[in-house]
């Protein structure tokens, strides 16, 4: 588990010690109002895909700001039951729960909060009905569609409507809707992932139209994320977005949602200059991840992460204020992928105007059962 | 963070997944191997417990033999837990610059006898005022940048002129030099065998340029896990630091002494269209740094497509499709990654699970 050294709040926050996962409040108010008053003028809501920062005091200042449906989504059981302790009543697992400890887990979390779960296999939703039913619970199911991730999901249209026949015949999990992840879109070209979006939701509301004209009642259309809400959220039938990098966003999405801040950074120390345009920092991919490439240097002058390796980053310094990067000075980066750095460390320092504010436990990192 | 264990006994197909097991039968293989190829050699093993992350773990390598009895680790909160776990022997072949780091290495080293590197001179200064502050003695090895393009003196002049300072300044002990090699993709024997001794004499030639100025050097610590066979036969390295050899990952398959130790169990919770599996465990548990991908052991019809968040998608081709609720064993492409990711691990023999153990210096960054 990480061990920062503790410092006090109101300490500046280059006295941290780093590597630092440091959150600036200003900025994740400003991307939560942004996105929240979005929905506010829509007949969708948005429910906060809590996966992007496995933080329960993030989570609270998301469901309390208005906009959303009042719940949260998860990937897993584990994610699901954490955030189901620390208040949260309403919960969609977006990801297939198969094994006989995972749905028990599920059946028994459904008497303290509302549980929806996706389902793409009949035999599954049977597996489901079977354990809630003899735990006297009710779950909620959405059909879960693949609109192009190529992932978990049956193809939308008759497929997806003779699973929701199947479930809607089954006693202990209710059929409610329908629901997609299209896959992170990050494209340049902003014209093609709205192309996609449209794609994924007219798949969306044709297999709600096609259900409904088969008189099953469909109370729930779920689908998009950080990287298309407005053009999801504003698609007639589409009653909900899961977003999540929205909040702390990272490097990949920056250029994407100019509207949005970057607020997550990791805060480096350099460790060694041997060589003319080299820096060597303390924080490599342990600590800011490379699953979905490299970091962003956020720096005031020219220089770039040339590589990270597990605990250092090198750095490319290209103009004589780079070259002025000496042992000991910080400098700063912004994560590849959100979703991954959140769960690399044990703690956020939550930062307003330069100065330490709160420390926030990560509690749901590791949670993958 | 996770944890619940499951109890002792458990079957392996009766755990919940995702989880990291250890095959106990590979790790002691592994380590075994270890002690014979260093038992009757001058040069010792200092198992680099970054890759492992857990006391008990560092514990069955030094007991095994072939050692120098001690760990290597990257970071002070790493050498902190080792320390805690009992281990009183340990080397940070890294640069720690900062006040915080420094004083927290210097209370390490009330408790443990510790060395780290450096390779500048304003950090060698900064190490020894803290260390006498604190009345401590913090043994100095210079690092030598022979392949890596990182941290490291460039130049023998440099290491020379280092020494010279470390020798000199008081709460230190000058011990050495260091180095870490690379080498790109999957090298046979003979190009193991052939880099490996050129970059490990560089390390060697800046030893004997200290030597020559009358200053002795008692430490070369220098190699991994690719050349644990090569340094071992290398006159004048005494210590070889070695972290994937352990658990194993199949960035290292050329190593075919060393067997897979490390195994992710994950369950098939999807089979959307012929021909497609989805397992649920993905990029949060695996680590994929630079898209690397993990195998499905003992089935390679299964061909690793698509890693997701939380996902993974095989296509499945020329074989038998595996049905939901199916268990696969995979084997990662990044075994140091990997373990950063988990907070235990479940050791299990014979099908069984035999212990877990908290990995307590997982995200131990600082």
């Amino acid at each position: 588990m990480e061990r920062p050294i503790f410092k006090a709040p109101g300490t500046p926050v280059e006295e941290l010690d780093t590597p630092a996962f440091v959150v600036d409040l200003d900025a994740l108010d400003s991307n939560i109002e942004t996105v929240h008053s979005f929905f506010r003028g829509q007949d969708s809501g948005l429910r906060p895909h809590v996966e992007a920062h496995r933080c329960p005091a993030i989570a609270s200042m998301q469901l309390a700001s208005e906009g959303t449906v009042g719940g949260i989504s998860v990937n897993t059981v584990g994610l699901a039951e954490h955030f189901a302790n620390t208040g949260v009543g309403d919960i969609y697992i977006a990801n297939p729960i198969v094994t006989k400890v995972k749905i028990e887990r599920l059946c028994r979390l459904a008497r303290r909060a509302e549980m929806r779960v996706y389902v793409d296999n009949g035999r599954n939703a049977e597996a489901l009905a079977a354990a809630a039913s003899s735990l006297g619970v009710g779950l909620n199911a959405v059909v879960g569609i693949d609109t192009g991730l190529h992932a978990c999901g049956v193809q939308p249209g008759p497929e997806a409507v003779e699973l929701a026949k199947t479930i809607d015949k089954l006693d202990g999990l209710e059929f409610v809707g329908f629901g997609t992840y299209e896959g992170r879109l990050t494209e340049d070209d902003s014209g093609r992932i709205d192309e996609r979006s449209r794609e994924a939701a007219s798949a969306l509301t044709a297999t709600k139209e096609l259900a409904e004209e088969s008189g099953l009642k469909v109370d729930v259309v779920s689908g998009g994320g950080t990287h298309n809400y407005e053009l999801m959220g504003a698609v007639p039938g589409i009653t909900e977005v899961c977003a999540g990098a929205y909040a702390l966003l990272d490097s990949r999405y920056a250029p994407q949602k100019p509207g949005l801040k970057p607020a997550a950074r990791v805060m480096a120390t350099v460790i060694g200059r041997p060589e003319k345009g080299l820096a060597i920092t303390d924080t490599g991919q342990k600590a800011a991840g490379a699953d979905f490439g490299l970091a962003h240097l956020d720096a005031g002058f020219n220089a770039s992460v040339k590589s990270l390796s597990a605990e250092h980053g090198s750095l490319t310094l290209a103009d004589d204020e780079a070259e002025g990067l000496k042992m000991g000075d910080h400098v700063w980066y912004i994560p590849s992928d959100i979703g991954t750095t959140a769960n690399l460390f044990d703690y956020m320092h939550a930062v307003r105007d330069g100065r330490l504010e709160a420390v926030w436990h990560i509690t749901g990192r590791g949670l993958y059962r | 963070m996770e944890s619940y264990r499951p109890a002792v006994g458990t079957r392996v197909e009766d755990l919940d997944t995702p989880c990291l097991l250890i095959d106990m039968e590979a790790l002691e293989h592994n380590y075994r191997f270890v002690a014979e190829t260093y038992r009757d050699r001058a040069c010792k093993m200092r198992a680099h417990v970054k890759n492992t992350k857990s006391p008990i773990v560092a514990h069955l390598q030094i007991r095994e033999g072939g050692t120098v009895g001690g760990v290597c680790t990257a970071k002070v909160a790493e050498a902190e837990v080792m320390a805690e776990g009992g281990i009183d022997d340990i080397l940070i072949p890294n640069q720690i610059v900062t006040e915080d780091k420094i004083t927290r290495l210097c209370s390490v080293a009330e408790r443990a006898k510790v060395s780290v590197a450096v390779d500048s001179a304003d950090n060698v200064r900064d190490l020894s005022r803290i260390a006498s502050d604190r009345g401590v003695s913090i043994g100095v090895v210079i690092e030598v940048d022979t392949s890596m393009g990182r941290g490291g003196i460039r130049g023998k002049e440099q290491g020379v002129e280092l020494a010279k300072l470390a020798h000199s300044l008081p709460g230190l002990e000058f011990k050495g030099v260091m180095s870490h090699q690379t080498l790109d993709g999957s090298p046979d024997r003979e190009t193991r065998f052939i880099w490996g001794r050129k970059y490990i004499q560089q390390c060697l030639d800046v030893k004997d340029a200290i030597e020559a100025e009358g200053i002795p050097v008692e430490v070369v610590s220098s190699g991994e896990t690719f050349t644990i066979d090569v340094a071992a036969t290398i006159p004048g390295v005494t210590e070889v630091e070695g972290g994937t050899y352990a658990l194993m990952s199949h960035n290292f398959d050329y190593m075919e002494d060393l067997r897979y130790a490390a195994k992710i169990l994950c369950t098939v919770v999807s089979t959307p269209r012929e021909g497609t599996v989805v397992a649920d465990v993905g990029t949060r548990a695996l680590a994929s740094p630079g898209g690397v991908m993990p195998f499905v052991e003992d089935m390679p019809h299964l061909a690793p497509e698509a890693l997701h968040g939380e996902h993974i998608v095989f296509r499945c081709e020329d074989g038998p499709m595996p049905e939901v609720g199916d268990k696969l064993t995979l084997i990662s492409g990044q075994q140091d990654m990997l373990s950063n990711r988990w907070d235990q691990y479940v050791a299990v023999r014979n099908g069984a699970v035999e212990a877990v153990w908290d990995i307590t210096a997982r995200g131990c960054h600082n």
